[in-house]
């Protein structure tokens, strides 16, 4: 600013009329920030000419949780970091662990786990999408409608282990029971309806004039930009980089199944979203097929009940439903994990947000935010 | 004025006129000025009704408290400084400001009371909105468009200076 | 039926004659007039009520879910039991707001929006004050709606609602270009600002027909003035929190609210007695067809808010200022030019 008065004239026509700047916090108790997030903005008006993220106010110290709870009791902690995707990181922690002691998973479990991590990934695709339409102010119509099919999957998840969030389904060595009778009946049922409720989904994403005029070209990511900030998960699939661990780093039953990783190519605000209704469609089509390919069998590989893992450690990744999601489980051979860290999707994602943020408007923000998904539970730890 | 509710009429109107009148020069606070101003723009207002002058009644509303007095609440708002309350600069010639003020009231009213007005026969009591209208787009057609014309001119100045590049 | 058609006329000729047997011309004008506004008032507040149970039942519907239905037969109740939890709230004022301004805006924004009411012809003859220039007067009144909001947001001393009240001005002095543009192709063809010769000249033909581009320019812009969703940008709750009204609390917040329904209200209002013929309609008594076309026209307003999101700031100005006043310099011309004549042969 001080650069382009220097080098104009100096005509009186040239005196800049100074405005201040306001610098608003928004959160940590904000309706739009999804949780406890903080960002301090520094505002001309309503362009965002800095801003700030704040983060710490959900820290639970999860990884020195860990450290003093038996690897079993562990995998509960996991439930409530990301408390939309508490299957995938239950998967992560166990596939940890599994590596570290060599377990085979029973195959039934194997598929059991992707079918349970497909439909946590629907559950936060859903709540994404519908959060994002309420956030930039369509007085939660469309999140009843997303949260409508969510509520069905929750419903599957409590029949299948109890609990409709913090879910604690699976175990080293396989999943916690397996499923009951009529489950996979009415998990077909659901997945014969839902085609349909995505469609409609994104209708009130592309038909809505007023939505596009908000979401377009808003927050551009390019994919350079995205690898910098090791962007995973749609957001960077949404600026046309084609990496998903489902498919480059196979893991589980995923090379039997057959599915298509979608990319997009803007890698706005748009797009991040579209992607993930492409995605929905994907999460259809595999678990149909694992259902289809579902052995009879046992669910679980007998394990000690004082797990005493040998000395090792392991590094396990899976794609979820926010990108990549990494486990590091150090073992010193007593009950307890030496040292557990995570790879938390949601918080590197975040580290890119004031880039995006900064020239938009106030209202941008929030869109910004809410296409980067952010769980505070997962970002703070 | 024989009417005994427009006389009670005027007087309450006159009365709060005058109040916020003093009010808007003599509050510390500048933006209570600025809300006092509007009240007496609303009470000018009045006036025109009880002179059956109803469009311009309105369009005294409408412009003066509705669009020039968010103008300047804008800007002051927008340019708030930390000791609002005294906002208002004044000095310590009050007194002598009173004096004047006094004499000039002495002199209008010695003026006004000498003047012989021109009237029309009867009052005017037929909605004049019409009339009004005919005027300005008939007699004063010119006056009207070159007004139109300032205006325009006025407000492409501003854009012109306001613009940042 | 020309009774039942007349009820409210007749009862206030009785009054009327009742009163002049004991009381001087100019007093019974005035004690009928204060009756007329009571009623009116009485009206605006009882449909406010009505208004905010619709609002959340039919929300409810259009979102799957149930709505109030706990308090009372059918959640009747709810708006009785939200009343008493407001009026019993603790009055909070925070430390450093300048406190008049600060009381007196609520009471700004309810008083602007029940002035309104005043120039609405509910039934034939049925009006408080038919003045010559009624359409222009709802069009000042609800300019100095405006200095209400202003008055709010500077005095609560917060900046979100700093933010509320400059969106709030800056927004509504815009939409106030398009909706006084769309106004006057209706006033070309009645050739008169009076509310109740313009429901009149609505005997044939409503203005909708033969205005459609200047009822969508007016409608939207409507909604825009009295900040109602998409254009809600001044509550902006997941942007500014709740705008101007943010560090209000109680009864004062309330009072917030009763203002925006009853100016949403009296905004479907004037949009039926200028574009749907007000309360012309075979059959059922006039004040019948007022009612039901302005609780069509709310339940569209209902209908949007559940069904569009927030227009952004600049796009916001951008449909004001590039799409509405051009479209509705257009439609005057258009009237001026073919409507008008049209107009005038058919009603001959």
């Amino acid at each position: 600013m001080s650069e382009a008065t220097a080098t104009s004239g100096n005509t009186a026509l040239d005196t800049k009329i100074k405005t201040d700047q306001i610098v608003v916090n928004m959160g940590p108790q904000h309706p739009s920030t999804h949780g406890v997030l903080r960002l301090m903005l520094t505002l001309d008006g309503e362009t965002v000419v800095d801003a700030e993220v704040v983060l710490g106010y959900l820290h639970r110290g999860f990884e020195k949780l860990c450290e003093e709870g038996t690897y079993t009791q562990n995998i509960s902690l996991t439930d409530r970091l990301d408390y939309f995707n508490s299957m995938n990181n239950n998967w992560a922690y166990v596939k940890a662990v599994e590596m570290i002691m060599g377990i085979e998973v029973p195959e039934r479990a194997e598929y059991l786990r992707v079918i349970m991590s497909e439909l946590q990934r629907l559950v936060s695709h859903l709540a994404c999408t519908g959060f994002y339409v309420s956030d930039i102010g369509a007085m939660h119509t469309p999140l009843l409608y997303a949260f409508r099919q969510r509520e069905e999957i929750l419903d599957l998840f409590e029949m299948a282990c109890g609990a409709r969030m913090t879910c604690n389904y699976f175990r080293i060595g396989g999943v916690s029971k397996d499923v009951p009778d009529g489950w996979i009946a009415r998990l077909k049922a659901f997945l014969d309806q839902l085609p349909s409720k995505i469609d409609e989904l994104e209708g009130l994403l592309t038909g809505n004039e007023i939505l596009v005029a908000r979401s377009k070209g808003v927050g551009v990511m390019t994919s350079e930009m995205a690898i910098n900030y090791s962007i995973t998960g749609p957001c960077l699939r949404a600026t046309g980089v084609q990496f998903d661990l489902r498919k480059d780093v196979p893991y589980s039953v995923y090379p039997r199944l057959s599915f298509n990783v979608p990319t997009l190519r803007n890698g706005d605000v748009m797009d991040r979203f579209l992607l993930r209704i492409l995605e929905m469609r994907e999460c259809v089509k595999i678990i149909k097929q694992a259902i289809e390919q579902l052995p009879e069998g046992e669910v679980r590989t007998p394990v000690p009940l004082n797990l005493r893992p040998p000395i090792g450690e392991a590094l396990s990744r899976i794609e979820g439903p926010k990108g990549e999601m990494g486990y590091y489980v150090v073992s010193d051979g007593s009950i307890a994990p030496y040292r557990v860290h995570q790879r938390p999707p949601c918080f590197i994602n975040l580290g890119i947000a004031r880039e995006l943020f900064i020239g938009t408007k106030v209202a941008d923000v929030v869109a910004i935010l809410a296409s980067l998904d952010p769980i505070m539970g997962e970002v703070d730890r | 004025m024989n009417d005994p509710i427009i006389a009670i009429a005027f007087f309450v109107l006159a009365a709060v006129l005058l109040i916020s009148a003093l009010a808007v020069v003599m509050l510390r606070n500048i933006v209570h000025s600025a809300l006092f101003l509007a009240l007496a723009f609303v009470s000018v207002a009045g006036f025109y009704i009880l002179l059956n002058a109803e469009f311009l009644a309105a369009v005294q509303i409408l412009i003066y408290a509705g669009a020039v007095m968010i103008l300047l609440l804008f800007a002051i708002m927008l340019t708030q400084r930390a000791n609002t309350p005294m906002s208002n600069v004044s000095n310590s010639q009050a007194g002598l400001a009173a004096i004047v003020a006094a004499a000039v009231f002495v002199v209008l009213a010695f003026v006004l009371s000498k003047t012989s007005w021109l009237t029309g026969a009867a009052a005017v009591t037929q909605p004049n909105t019409e009339v009004l209208g005919k005027a300005l787009f008939d007699y004063y057609v010119l006056p009207f468009e070159i007004a139109s014309v300032l205006l325009l001119v006025a407000m492409i100045g501003a854009i012109v200076i306001a613009r940042e590049d | 039926m020309d009774v039942i058609n007349n009820i409210f006329l007749i009862g206030r000729q009785i009054i009327a004659t009742v009163l002049g047997f004991f009381l001087p011309l100019p007093v019974v004008d005035a004690v009928i007039a204060i009756i007329s506004m009571a009623l009116v008032l009485g009206f605006a507040a009882v449909t406010m009520m009505g208004q905010v149970y619709v609002e959340r039942r039919v929300l409810g519907f259009m979102q799957d879910r149930k709505g109030p239905n706990r308090v009372g037969p059918f959640g009747l109740l709810q708006i009785i039991a939200d009343a008493i939890k407001l009026l019993t709230k603790e009055d909070i004022m925070p430390s450093r707001v300048d406190r008049m301004v600060f009381r007196l805006a609520p009471i700004v924004v309810v008083a602007t929006a029940l002035l309104i009411w005043a120039v609405v012809p509910l039934g034939r003859g049925m009006i408080i004050a038919d003045l010559n220039i009624g359409i222009l007067y709802v069009i000042s009144i609800s300019s100095v709606g405006v200095l209400g909001f202003l008055m709010a947001g500077w005095s609560s001393n917060n900046k979100y609602a700093l933010l509320g009240s400059m969106r709030a001005a800056a927004q509504m002095v815009s939409y106030e270009i398009p909706l006084v543009l769309s106004i006057i192709g209706i006033i070309m063809l009645t050739g008169s600002l009076s509310t109740v010769s313009i429901v009149n000249a609505q005997a044939g033909l409503w203005f909708v027909i033969w205005q459609p581009l200047g009822f969508v320019i007016y409608f939207i812009s409507a909604v825009a003035e009295i900040n109602r969703s998409p254009f809600d940008l001044v509550e902006g709750e997941s942007e500014i929190v709740a705008g101007y009204f943010i560090e209000y609390s109680g009864m004062r917040f309330a009072l917030f609210y009763l203002g925006e329904y009853i100016s949403a209200f009296a905004m479907s209002a004037i949009a039926t007695t200028l574009f749907l013929g007000g309360w012309q309609g075979p059959i059922l008594p006039p004040y019948i067809w007022f009612v039901i076309k302005a609780w069509a026209v709310f339940i569209v307003l209902i209908w949007i808010r559940a069904t569009l999101p927030r227009l952004r700031v600049d796009q916001l100005m951008g449909l004001a200022w590039k799409v509405l006043i051009p479209l509705a310099l257009i439609n005057i011309f258009v009237t001026a030019v073919v409507l008008v004549p049209l107009f005038q042969s058919v009603a001959k």
